[in-house]
């Protein structure tokens, strides 16, 4: 903390006080809705085809492009009379689930790289960093566009896609955080008092990954939805029958300018789900983060 | 210095080959018969066998990588089934029109997020904060194909605003020179036909910008909150320079550098970026290129543009980096 920081806070004191309870009050309420949503589109992905109102693959011309609010169709019906908002409670277990597929996979690989990168011998390390550089060499879209349209574009395609791409992310993080630990004196003491290699990583390393992961993967949700829904948006998704959030947007694009909702809507759930999955990883960085807890 | 420039510059021909390699391994993975992928969906048994012989895909793995690697080093990507032409030439005929599209998307991201970084930087934990921390937010929820198709409804067919697709008006007849809608129209020395092309580009660039716009603005505002809590800033406050002067002139300037890297790298992230926005507004260009190749299952024209995007990325990178070392004399020191 520099001379003037110093200052500045002693001359304010009562100011920053009142400040800091409201935001703290502010704070909680944003946390706490956060939690909400995301708990809310979890039961949406497991029972979403139980609180569907209707079928959301009936077809029916007759009532095609019912506006929202129409009887029986609280969110409107698209070109082909299907409910909206059917379709949207059934659509997100496909994208919510392919998400969390592809974070486990990521974090599972990542950390198993990432701590054989850091803890292993020299040349390993040097190894896996430069093959985690060529994957992030490109941007994470465009190659998993490139394996999605080797395997042949279907959702498990996008899902396959996106977990090769995404894992070298959690290597470097895992690796570095690794790194860190490793310098810190409980851990030479640990290694003095003779605990096994394979205890030192799993009771004294692996835990101080696992905040960091938790944080980076609730943080990430929001990344890998708007990916895998923009995969499933240019076609190498889901395809097109399927109520998977990207592929509705898709399916609605052409009657943009006169039925707006069967493009919103769906929208609508792949941004709040990424919003609230970023205010909670940023409230869980605070809460698992003494050092950050004060600051802000 | 000379060390670190080359040692840098060698990093970045490895990541090319690793890149190229990976690529190779990919193609390998490709269900069925790697020449009728090639050759297309109706070619003819002849055409298959001739497109195999010249490919060389009968041959041992360890030849057809170096085959490969060659033909990679003449910039043959191959023939697009879906064009029937090299995917070279056709990448070069649509990629100015993306590289305008980039260059726009670029000059909206810093006019945005500058101003929005250093409002939020300088009110720290006021209003001016707040409206940045929510534009982060959005930026990085909201997609961006959702937003260019509600911006399309919104501000194109509800208010009319702005032209919401392609490159240009009819009524503006410009010969196609380079490829990019607004140096043809300069080129033609027809001010209204720039400014229809500048009016084109507006929509499409500001979608392409936005969640770019969220990292500048959260970069910019934490490092310029360091720095002005440094001593050299307390010594000139000190000194009775004006609150402009000391964070524009002292402030900024210092904070731009880790922000230009970030800059920087997302040039090759917003080209890959145009997968999901040129095919929504109509314009031609690598990203609508590599769509309409994905519907035509026109794989090696995908993986043409995966190679090529992946290269602007570290060539870019690669210049960053050397930037930076221009710009930053504290690196300079470092690198020797």
């Amino acid at each position: 903390m520099t001379a003037a920081a110093t200052t500045a806070g002693d001359v304010s004191v009562a100011a920053p006080v009142r400040a800091k309870r409201g935001r703290r009050w502010t704070a909680r309420v944003v946390e706490i809705s956060a939690l909400v949503v995301v708990l809310g589109v979890l039961v949406v992905t497991l029972v979403g085809p139980w609180l569907a109102p209707g079928d959301p693959d009936r077809v029916d011309v007759a009532n095609a492009f019912l506006s929202p609010g129409t009887a029986g169709h609280l969110l409107g019906t698209d070109a082909e009379g299907r409910d909206v908002l059917s379709r949207v409670l059934t659509g997100g277990r496909e994208t919510v689930l392919s998400t969390l597929l592809v974070i486990t996979f990521a974090a599972l690989v990542g950390t198993a790289v990432g701590l054989a990168a850091a803890a292993g011998p020299r040349w390993l390390d040097e190894l896996l960093m430069r093959i985690c550089d060529v994957f992030l060499s490109v941007p994470s879209l465009v190659l998993a566009l490139g394996v999605a349209a080797v395997l042949g574009p279907s959702l498990s395609s996008a899902v396959i896609a996106l977990a090769v791409t995404w894992w070298p992310g959690y290597a470097r993080l895992v690796r570095s955080v690794v790194r860190d630990t490793l310098q810190l004196e409980y851990v030479a003491a640990a290694r003095v008092l003779g605990v096994s290699r394979t205890r030192l990583v799993r009771r004294h390393l692996l835990p101080s990954v696992g905040d960091t992961l938790l944080v980076q993967t609730t943080v990430d949700v929001a990344a890998i939805i708007l990916v895998i829904s923009g995969l499933s948006f240019i076609g190498v998704g889901a395809q097109v029958p399927s109520a998977e959030w990207g592929a509705m947007v898709a399916d609605g694009r052409s009657y943009v300018v006169t039925a707006w909702w069967i493009v919103v809507v769906p929208g609508l759930a792949i941004a709040i789900t990424a919003i609230a999955a970023q205010l909670l990883g940023d409230s869980l960085r605070v809460r698992l983060d003494p050092t950050l807890r004060n600051r802000r | 210095m000379l060390r670190f420039v080359l040692r840098r510059i060698g990093l970045t021909l490895v990541v090319l080959w690793g890149l190229a390699t990976l690529i190779f391994l990919l193609i390998q993975l490709l269900p069925g018969d790697a020449a009728r992928t090639a050759a297309g969906r109706n070619a003819s048994a002849e055409q298959v066998a001739a497109v195999r012989e010249r490919l060389g895909f009968d041959e041992p793995l360890i030849v057809q990588y170096v085959l490969y690697l060659g033909r990679l080093l003449r910039g043959d990507l191959g023939r697009s089934v879906f064009t029937a032409q090299p995917i070279t030439s056709d990448l070069a005929d649509v990629a100015p029109s993306s590289l305008e599209l980039v260059v726009v998307a670029m000059v909206i991201n810093l006019l945005v997020a500058v101003p929005l970084g250093v409002l939020a930087a300088v009110h720290r934990g006021r209003l001016g904060d707040l409206a940045a921390r929510l534009v982060a937010i959005l930026g990085n929820a909201v997609p961006v194909f959702w937003l260019g198709l509600v911006l399309q409804f919104l501000v194109g067919a509800q208010l009319g605003l702005l032209p919401i697709s392609g490159q240009g008006s009819r009524e503006y007849r410009v010969p196609d020179v380079t490829g990019a809608r607004t140096v043809d129209a300069l080129l033609a020395g027809d001010p209204a036909a720039f400014g229809d092309a500048v009016l084109h580009l507006v929509l499409p660039a500001f979608v392409l910008a936005a969640p770019f716009i969220a990292v500048v603005t959260r970069t910019l505002r934490s490092t310029l909150i360091g720095v002005l809590e440094t001593e050299a800033i307390t010594v000139v406050r000190a000194k009775g320079a004006s609150p402009f002067r000391v964070v524009v002139r002292h402030g900024l300037r210092n904070a731009l550098i880790p922000t230009t890297t970030i800059v920087g790298l997302q040039l090759g992230w917003m080209l890959g970026s145009t997968v999901l926005i040129e095919s929504i507004f109509g314009r031609k260009g690598i990203g609508s290129y590599a769509t309409t190749a994905v519907v035509q299952t026109d794989t090696f024209a995908v993986i043409g543009v995966v190679l090529v995007v992946g290269a602007v990325f570290c060539l870019t990178s690669l210049a960053v980096d050397l930037l930076q070392l221009w710009l930053n004399p504290r690196l300079r020191a470092v690198a020797g």
